[in-house]
C-alpha cells in the first residue's frame, strides 16, 4: 500500500480521533471517581460503626433490657418494639397499597379524577416524615383516641409508606405487556381472572421488592413514631397494639442525645444493629428479586 | 358447504375514536360457515370492525360505537355477559402473543377460565387444538415449556390453537401473517381452509392474494367505508361494481 493511500484511510489515527480518545478517558475517570466518592462514605460509616460498636456487642446486649438509667444492659425491648411497629404497619400498608394500585392500574378509567389521584400519590411520597408524624398525632392519637400506641405509630408509618408502595406496585403491574391482557380478554377471561392468573403472577417480584424496601424504610424512621407510640423507656414488653413500645431508631436518638453518662460504645452498637437489620431486609429483597427474575417468563 | 344463513349482521356501524370517524356507516352480512376476507389499506377500519364484533371496543377508552351488530339475530351491544360472547368468538392478533405460561396452559387457559377443570377433558382438548393449528407434532414432547419461548411462527400457531380452544362459532383473524415467515403462513392458511364450513371466519388481511386464496367472499374497505363486497372471483375480475375495487386489487393504488 502506498503512503498516499494510507493518508485517506478511514481507519487511521488522526488529530480528531486522538482528541476523542482523550475525552473518553477523561469521562471514564470522572465517572469512576464520582462512583468511588459515593461508596466511600458508606464504607466509612459501616467501618466506624463496627470498630466503635463491636466492643459493646454481645448476645446479652441483644437479649437484655436496658438497666441503670439506660447506661447499661441491652436493647432487647427496642428490637421487639421495632418488629411490632414494622410488622403492624406492613399488615396495614401492604394490602391497601397493593389493592389500590391494582385498581388504579387495571380498572380506573383515564380521566381528570384519576390524574388527580396520581398527582396526590406522587406528592404524598415526597412529604417529609415529620409532617406525617404530626398528621399521625392529630388523626390517630387524638382524633381517633388511639392514644400513643403501637397502633397509632404503625398507622402513621403505614400512611408514610403507602404512596411509595402504590407507586412501585403500579410500576410493576404496568411492566406486564398490554398484549397479555388483550389476549386474555378476547378469550372471555374477565378483568379479575386476567389479573389473578396473568398480571399478578408476572409482577409479583416487582411488587414484593417495592413492599420490602418500604419495610426497611419504616424500620429506620424516627419522627413518625416519636410522638405516636414509641416510648423513651418502658420496663415491660408490649402485649398488644394498644401498648406503647420502645424502638431501635428512637432508642438510638435517646442514647446519643438525651441520656447522660452512656458508655460511648452503646449508641454505636445500637446503630450497628439497626443498620444490619435494615441491610438484611434490603438484601433479602435483592435475593428475592434475582430469584424471581431467573424464573421470568417472557 | 357455505349456507345462506346470516351469522353476523352488521347495520349502519359507525365508530368514532375521539374526534376521528373510524367506521362510517358500514352494513355487511357474514354468512354462516364462510370465509369472509376483508381487505383495504391501513386505517380503513378493518381492525375496528373486528373489535366491535367481540366488543373489545368496550376496553378501548375513547371508542364510541353506534349502529348494530347481531350474531344469530342477537344484538351484541345489549348482551349482558360479554365473557360468554367472547368465548363464542376466537381472535388472532397481528403479532403472536404467547401468554407467559406453559404451552399446555396457554391452550387450556380459556377452558379453565370458563370452568373446565377435568384433566382428561383438558388433555384431549389441548391435543386437538394443537393438532388443528398444525403445531402438535413440533411441541408434543415439551408441552410444559413456556409458550413465550417458542419461535414467532410457532407462537402464532399457538395463538390459533388458543383461539380454537373453546370451539368458537366465529374466528376473527387480524393480519395473522404480518410477523410470520412464508412457510408458516402457508401452513396457517391450510389450517384456515380446513376450518371452512365448520366455523365462520372473518379474515382481515393486507395481502390481496391471501384474500383471493382463502376468501369465499371478499370485502373492500376504504377510509372507514365498505366499498364493495362480493364473491371473491368477482372482486378479482374486471367486473367489479366499483372501479376502486379493481384498482386496489390490481395494485394500482393504496
Amino acid at each position: 500500500m502506498s503512503d498516499a493511500g494510507q493518508a485517506v484511510s478511514p481507519f487511521m489515527t488522526t488529530e480528531k480521533t486522538r482528541a476523542g480518545r482523550h475525552t473518553e478517558s477523561v469521562a471514564r475517570a470522572v465517572l469512576a471517581t464520582v462512583t468511588a466518592l459515593l461508596v466511600l462514605p458508606l464504607t466509612a460509616i459501616l467501618g466506624l460503626l463496627v470498630i466503635k460498636g463491636a466492643p459493646a456487642l454481645s448476645l446479652s446486649f441483644l437479649l437484655d433490657t436496658p438497666t441503670a438509667g439506660m447506661t447499661a444492659g441491652g436493647i432487647f425491648p427496642t428490637i421487639v418494639g421495632t418488629l411490632w411497629l414494622v410488622g403492624v404497619s406492613l399488615l396495614i400498608a401492604a394490602p391497601i397499597g397493593v389493592l389500590a394500585a391494582i385498581y388504579l392500574n387495571e380498572y380506573a378509567p383515564e380521566n381528570w379524577m384519576t390524574r388527580i389521584i396520581h398527582l396526590a400519590i406522587v406528592n404524598l411520597a415526597g412529604v417529609p416524615s415529620i409532617v406525617h408524624a404530626l398528621f399521625g398525632v392529630g388523626a390517630f392519637v387524638l382524633f381517633l383516641h388511639l392514644g400513643t400506641s403501637i397502633l397509632a405509630a404503625s398507622l402513621t408509618l403505614a400512611i408514610m409508606t403507602l404512596p411509595v408502595i402504590i407507586a412501585s406496585t403500579k410500576e410493576a403491574l404496568s411492566a406486564v405487556p398490554m398484549s397479555f391482557r388483550e389476549a386474555c380478554w378476547v378469550l372471555g377471561a374477565s378483568r379479575w381472572q386476567t389479573i389473578r392468573y396473568v398480571v399478578l403472577p408476572n409482577s409479583v417480584q416487582g411488587i414484593l421488592t417495592g413492599v420490602i424496601l418500604q419495610v426497611s424504610r419504616a424500620a429506620g424512621e424516627t419522627a413518625p413514631i416519636m410522638f405516636t407510640g414509641a416510648a423513651f423507656y418502658l420496663p415491660f414488653l408490649p402485649n398488644s397494639v394498644h401498648d406503647q413500645c420502645m424502638a431501635l431508631s428512637m432508642h438510638l436518638f435517646t442514647l446519643s442525645m438525651q441520656v447522660p453518662n452512656v458508655p460511648p460504645a452503646m449508641p454505636y452498637a445500637t446503630a450497628l444493629v439497626l443498620v444490619v437489620l435494615v441491610m438484611s431486609v434490603n438484601l433479602s429483597s435483592i435475593l428475592l428479586r434475582s430469584y424471581l427474575r431467573a424464573r421470568r417468563k417472557w | 358447504m357455505v349456507s345462506e344463513r346470516v351469522k353476523i349482521e352488521i347495520r349502519d356501524l359507525r365508530v368514532r375514536y375521539g374526534d376521528r370517524v373510524v367506521l362510517d356507516g358500514v352494513s355487511l352480512d357474514v354468512l354462516e360457515g364462510e370465509i369472509l376476507a376483508v381487505i383495504g389499506p391501513a386505517g380503513a377500519g378493518k381492525t375496528t370492525l373486528l373489535q366491535c364484533i367481540n366488543r373489545m371496543s368496550d376496553m378501548i377508552p375513547g371508542m364510541r360505537v353506534e349502529g348494530s351488530i347481531k350474531i344469530d339475530g342477537e344484538d351484541v351491544a345489549s348482551m349482558r355477559d360479554v365473557a360468554s360472547l367472547r368465548r363464542r368468538i376466537g381472535v388472532v392478533f397481528p403479532l403472536p402473543v404467547g401468554l407467559p405460561m406453559s404451552i399446555y396452559d396457554n391452550v387450556a387457559f380459556a377452558p379453565r377460565m370458563a370452568g373446565i377443570r377435568s384433566r382428561a377433558v383438558l388433555d384431549e382438548l389441548v391435543e386437538r387444538c394443537l393438532r388443528q393449528a398444525a403445531l402438535f407434532e413440533e411441541v408434543k414432547d415439551r408441552l410444559g415449556d413456556l409458550g413465550t419461548r417458542l419461535s414467532g411462527g410457532q407462537q402464532q400457531r399457538l395463538t390459533i390453537a388458543r383461539a380454537l380452544s373453546l370451539e368458537p362459532e366465529i374466528l376473527c383473524l387480524d393480519e395473522f401473517s404480518i410477523a410470520v415467515d412464508p412457510v408458516t403462513t402457508m401452513r396457517i392458511e391450510e389450517v384456515i381452509k380446513q376450518l371452512r364450513s365448520t366455523m365462520t371466519v372473518v379474515l382481515v388481511t393486507n395481502l390481496v392474494l391471501q384474500a383471493r386464496r382463502l376468501g369465499d367472499r371478499t370485502a373492500l374497505f376504504l377510509d372507514g367505508r365498505l366499498i364493495e363486497v362480493g364473491a371473491t372471483e368477482t372482486i378479482y375480475s374486471r367486473n367489479t361494481r366499483d372501479a376502486r375495487t379493481y384498482q386496489y386489487v390490481q395494485g394500482l393504488f393504496g
